[in-house]
């Protein structure tokens, strides 16, 4: 009833071929960009924006970079953490080394540090796969995380090892450190999440997507057919790292206003990592899809139990958190291993018949 | 700058020889421990073509049932029989709600499902266990805990006994599982499945009881490994970050070779501690062994994709 | 789907920011950490928190007639979700204690635009005590630098200083950092070697490395900075590999009865500089036995309640607590707020008369706050494990003010620098 596709004929190619080419689907994508430019920063509270709204974005930009490592170009990266933390750390050096750069600018191109970076660790991937190469990246994550802990010069010699984010401001407004406000971070976080989603789905649709998952399916037939595969995988792994390391100054400079070296540890990259295989990989929709359920499922059960009235301690909130997180993914593999994405589509799919059987 | 690096450390080496086999000595116990955790890995994967990330907490959880039954007042042996009991219902559970769901599934779709298996005993035994250190019950059952003392080269060398117990449990571990696959029926069974399932299936043999023992197999490993390694740096959560070693000790020695998973992990064992001694600490800060042994891996594996010891990798277009 | 999810997440989150405060009690979170591999050090001190404020709540009904809701916020020792309970209990609290120097570094620029005071009592940034600078942050009675400087006064004492080798073993954290700026510059003052050895947070349980290093060097001392699971660990390994455990000093923090009791009489002669001392037969122990304990509201056991970990919260809620009453005496009302608290623990002037008043003479030496000395300097007494628990082997040592002092105030200008604009509390001086 809804979704009817009658009456929406197509008469070109390239209109047969558009992102939307059903017309619901672009209404419903106007009606939550609308929501999310102009209703969600003018009715949230701090609360909401701080644990709901600028999390989500930052992880679905996250899970987006790993999903077009892992989910397009089929290599699987267990070191999303450090590289997060490779672009947060590169946009703390060039804001405190160069102060007079604009902080939009200097968030756009610590990603490209990443980017090298992530190269650099992509290499073996040319001669390992599968789980070896998993492990592999865990030595880039291992060794990223030490590096960060030990280079003093990364985090100004500072007594602690952690680093602040100072107050920066653009056109007099304040856009990080403690006097900016989250809807501005909001703002900031929103265009550049909103600008690399739309270069990705370019990306993914076009031919660079399309070697990816030639690269991912079969890689000794692509290379057959003619794809070069070092640089198919090769720009699989900087495209990915550029949007991870600018998920990663995000991350410190728009949310959490500080960072140790172990906050980029394992336990990030996991997350992300959820984030991605929950939404569907080979998705752009899934990650924000796991990014809502990852990031709204803790914040839920930290209010139901008051809500119930329940007495939990919030250490055992915490437990049950990771216990559910396991256990989703446990679930979601079994039912849909594709994951929300794919469960959504199935819902398209059968809304546009309903309420007809068929 | 050069001499640093190249000559220094040896020199270093030479002028202590018995600080030398104490750093020897430690490694070798890191890396035997290391071993026995791949050996879980080494065992599922063989049979089941699943590279368990569960093992690591599995340790955990084995370590951490055996300490809380014996804290509940039950006699140390018959924890140990208990635990075992645990384990195997363990096993069961994941066989039956998560492998046999999964059947045919990708490979990468059953390690994400063993990282969800990860994630759930985390919680879940936060909240039965509590997340505070506890201390394994080595004297009680019956494990050493003195050390012996050697003087060679006029210095001093210290081996603790548990560490020498725990070498010599992992050595029979080992040649048992060696003999138990090689020369048994259901070894051979493990075998033929983790080379073909529909071929090992077609000639009766049950995938389901063999799929239930190897990961109870797994799960005796696992309480042996945490009883060995509990006993040298206590019981908690953070043991599962140890479990991590575990896999460069995989990369090095192949995915399938019990042998490789031996020497892989004796080698990683050795090489970090020689690294991060005569190296590491005075040129690098220290810290190394978070990692110097992923570091050695990758290497490895750059000029031999398939590990020392793993079957080699042949694709099929 | 997306759209739905969002909205449902939105109107929860609004039904519950809806809800107000009680206006009849104060809101003190503690953010706490009962999991995890901190969880062994920090349990003891949270109970010592907590049974003091119940205490105090069953006793005199609250502080000045006013009941404290005195919540925990699991942290787990992480940074991360440390700054996220912040977060969440920053609209009606009128303290924030972080138990982690991480999560305190993190949250101070924060409490300083939010305004509330954190209460880090011998932990967090040690040049906190420059009020001026960081009106909003509190470290009393010692800071990090009292400690080092307790702990170098002391070995002077015995043997000297000069041309000793002193291997700092240290969490790899900003807690185990902290006190560097302050011992390289008395390493150099006073012609030691300071060997830094961090213990990173995985390796907490395996120092097999770090100890061999220390057998390597030869140090005269291993003064540490441990926490959770790393004194454990650094114990067990020092008797592995017979270190003389009289050149063993840690800090307040790793001086915990329940670590050292693992090894029993082997861990003889290990000290620990400390500002808190249990007294098991002081009156407040008695009254927490028979207001808290008795009435079955205490997690704690009998074994920790004698330890020094529990008489240390003991202590810690204590300062909150006269912080809390001198702001209701000051400004006449009961259910006070952030900044008035502030204000209170900003005058804090604990004597010895007073801690008779409140039955905890000797558990704490007496110190003074003021608004250019947020940490009070009370000095400690160092104590030494006799195989069974902690004994004081010393008079009260003092940390030297004019060299602390003068550090703080650099430091503070440093941080105020590097973290414009920063307001300053301009009616100090």
């Amino acid at each position: 009833m809804f979704y009817r596709t009658a009456g929406q004929f197509k008469t070109s190619y390239t209109a047969d071929q558009a992102l939307f080419p059903v017309r619901q689907d672009a209404v419903l994508l106007i009606v939550i960009l609308a929501f999310a430019w102009i209703v969600f920063p003018l009715t949230a509270s701090e609360f909401a924006f701080q644990t709901l709204l600028i999390p989500i974005l930052i992880y679905s930009l996250a899970a987006l970079g790993l999903n077009i490592l892992t989910g397009y170009a089929g290599q699987l990266s267990l070191g999303t953490g450090a590289f997060m933390g490779v672009g947060a750390y590169a946009c703390y050096k060039m804001v405190t080394l160069m102060p007079w750069m604009n902080p939009i600018v200097a968030i756009l191109l610590s990603g490209v540090f990443s980017a090298g970076i992530g190269v650099v660790f992509g290499i073996p991937s040319l001669r390992i796969k599968g789980f070896y190469l998993a492990i592999a990246t865990l030595a880039a994550q291992f060794f990223l995380v030490w590096l960060f802990e030990k280079w003093a010069w990364l985090y100004n010699y500072n007594a602690s090892g952690a680093i602040q984010v100072p107050n920066l401001d653009m056109f007099g407004v304040y856009v990080s450190g403690p006097q900016a406000t989250s809807f501005t971070q909001y703002y900031v976080v929103l265009a550049i999440v909103s600008l690399l989603t739309w270069i990705c789905i370019n990306l993914t649709r076009g031919r660079p997507g399309r070697t990816w998952k030639a690269t991912r399916d079969m890689d000794i037939a692509a290379e057959l057919i003619g794809i070069d595969l070092m640089r198919s995988k090769l720009t699989a792994f900087a495209v990915s790292s550029y949007i991870v390391g600018v998920a990663g100054a995000l991350f410190v400079f728009m949310w959490r206003g500080a960072a140790e070296p172990n906050l980029f540890d394992i336990p990030l990259s996991f997350r992300i990592l959820f984030i991605a295989i929950i939404g569907g990989l080979g998705s752009v929709l899934g990650n924000y899809l796991g990014a809502i359920l990852i990031v709204g499922l803790p914040v839920v059960l930290g209010i139901l139990p008051e809500a119930l009235g329940l007495e939990i301690t919030s250490a055992t909130v915490e437990h049950l958190n990771v216990m559910i997180v396991g256990g989703l993914i446990i679930f979601f593999l079994i039912i849909e291993p594709h994951g929300l994405a794919q469960l959504w589509r199935l819902i398209r799919e059968k809304l546009i018949i309903w309420p007809f059987p068929h | 700058m050069l001499s640093e690096i190249f000559v220094e450390p040896f020199v270093d080496m030479v002028s202590a020889p018995d600080f030398l086999m104490q750093v020897l000595w430690e490694g070798l116990v890191s890396g035997i421990l290391y071993a026995l955790i791949a050996l879980g890995f080494v065992l599922i994967y063989r049979s089941s073509r699943i590279f368990n990330f569960a093992q690591g907490i599995m340790v955990v959880f084995a370590a951490l049932t055996l300490v809380g039954l014996h804290e509940a007042g039950v006699p140390a042996w018959i924890s140990v029989v208990l635990t075992l009991g645990v384990m195997f219902a363990l096993a069961f559970t994941v066989e039956r709600v998560v492998l046999r769901p999964l059947v045919g599934q990708p490979d990468i779709i059953l390690f994400m499902a063993t990282i969800g298996i990860t994630l759930f005993l985390i919680g879940f035994g936060e909240i039965i266990f509590g997340g505070e250190n506890k201390v394994m019950i080595t004297e009680q059952l019956g494990i050493p805990t003195d050390s012996v003392v050697f003087e060679p080269f006029g210095g001093l060398l210290i081996l603790e006994q548990k560490d020498i117990t725990a070498a010599a449990i992992a050595a029979l571990l080992v040649v048992g599982l060696l003999l138990f696959l090689n020369k048994t029926r259901m070894g051979r069974a493990i075998r033929a499945l983790g080379d073909d399932h529909q071929a090992a299936m077609s000639v009766g043999i049950s995938l389901q009881t063999i799929w239930v023992l190897v990961w109870f197999i797994a799960g005796i490993i696992a309480l042996v490994t945490g009883i060995a390694w509990g006993a040298r740096a206590g019981v908690s959560f953070a043991l599962e970050v140890i479990a991590y070693k575990a896999l460069p000790v995989l990369m090095l020695g192949g995915l399938e070779s019990i042998s490789g998973a031996i020497v892989g992990g004796l080698m990683i064992g050795m090489l970090e501690k020689l690294f991060e001694i005569y190296w590491g600490q005075p040129l690098l800060g220290g810290n190394t062994e978070t990692w110097f042994a992923f570091m050695l891996a990758l290497v490895v594996l750059l000029f031999r994709p398939q590990g020392l010891f793993g079957e080699r990798i042949i694709e099929r277009v | 789907m997306k759209m739905t999810a969002k909205l449902l997440a939105a109107a929860v989150v609004a039904a519950v920011a809806g809800s107000a405060a009680s206006a009849e009690s104060i809101y003190a979170p503690n953010l706490s950490y009962r999991t995890g591999p901190f969880a062994a050090t920090g349990i003891p001190l949270m109970n010592g928190q907590k049974d003091y404020i119940n205490m105090l709540n069953a006793r005199d009904g609250g502080i000045g007639g006013v009941t404290v809701d005195f919540d925990e916020c699991e942290t787990g020792y992480s940074t991360e979700k440390g700054v996220e309970c912040y977060e969440k209990t920053k609209g009606k609290a009128i303290v924030t204690q972080p138990w982690s120097t991480g999560i305190t570094l993190q949250v101070l620029p924060k409490t300083n635009v939010d305004e509330i005071p954190i209460l880090a009592p011998g932990y967090g940034f040690s040049p906190m005590a420059d009020g001026k600078v960081f009106q909003w942050a509190f470290n009393t009675p010692a800071s990090y630098w009292d400690a080092a400087s307790m702990i170098l006064q002391y070995i002077d004492g015995k043997d000297g200083l000069e041309g000793k080798k002193i291997a700092f073993l240290h969490l790899d954290h900003p807690f185990g950092k902290e006190p560097l700026p302050f011992l390289e510059k008395k390493a150099a003052e006073q012609g030691f070697e300071l060997v830094p050895i961090p213990v990173g947070l995985k390796e907490m349980q395996n120092q097999s490395a770090q100890w061999l290093q220390i057998r390597r060097e030869r140090p005269d001392y291993v003064v540490m900075w441990g926490w959770g699971a790393m004194n454990a660990g650094a114990i067990t390994e020092a008797v592995k590999t017979k270190f003389p455990m009289e050149n063993f000093i840690g800090v307040w923090w790793s001086g915990h009865d329940a670590d050292l009791a693992i090894v029993g009489e082997d861990g003889k002669g290990y000290k620990s500089i400390s500002w808190s001392f249990p007294q098991l037969d002081a009156p407040v122990m008695a009254d927490i036995k028979k207001h808290v304990v008795d009435a079955g509201n205490s997690e704690s056991n009998e074994e920790e309640m004698q330890g020094v970990f529990y008489g240390r919260g003991v202590v810690i809620s204590m300062i909150l607590a006269e912080g809390i009453k001198a702001a209701q005496d000051h400004f006449g009302t009961g259910a006070i707020d952030a900044a008035q608290l502030r204000w209170g623990l900003e005058n804090l002037d604990v004597t010895e008369e007073r801690l008779a008043e409140l039955g905890m003479t000797g558990m704490v030496p007496p110190f003074k706050t003021s608004c250019s000395d947020h940490t009070g300097h009370s000095g400690g007494w160092m104590l030494e494990w006799d195989g069974a628990k902690f004994v004081k082997v010393s008079d009260l040592l003092t940390p030297e003010s004019e060299a602390i002092g003068a550090l703080e105030v650099e430091k503070a200008k440093e941080y105020a620098d590097a973290n414009a604009p920063w307001p300053m509390n301009e009616d100090c001086n």
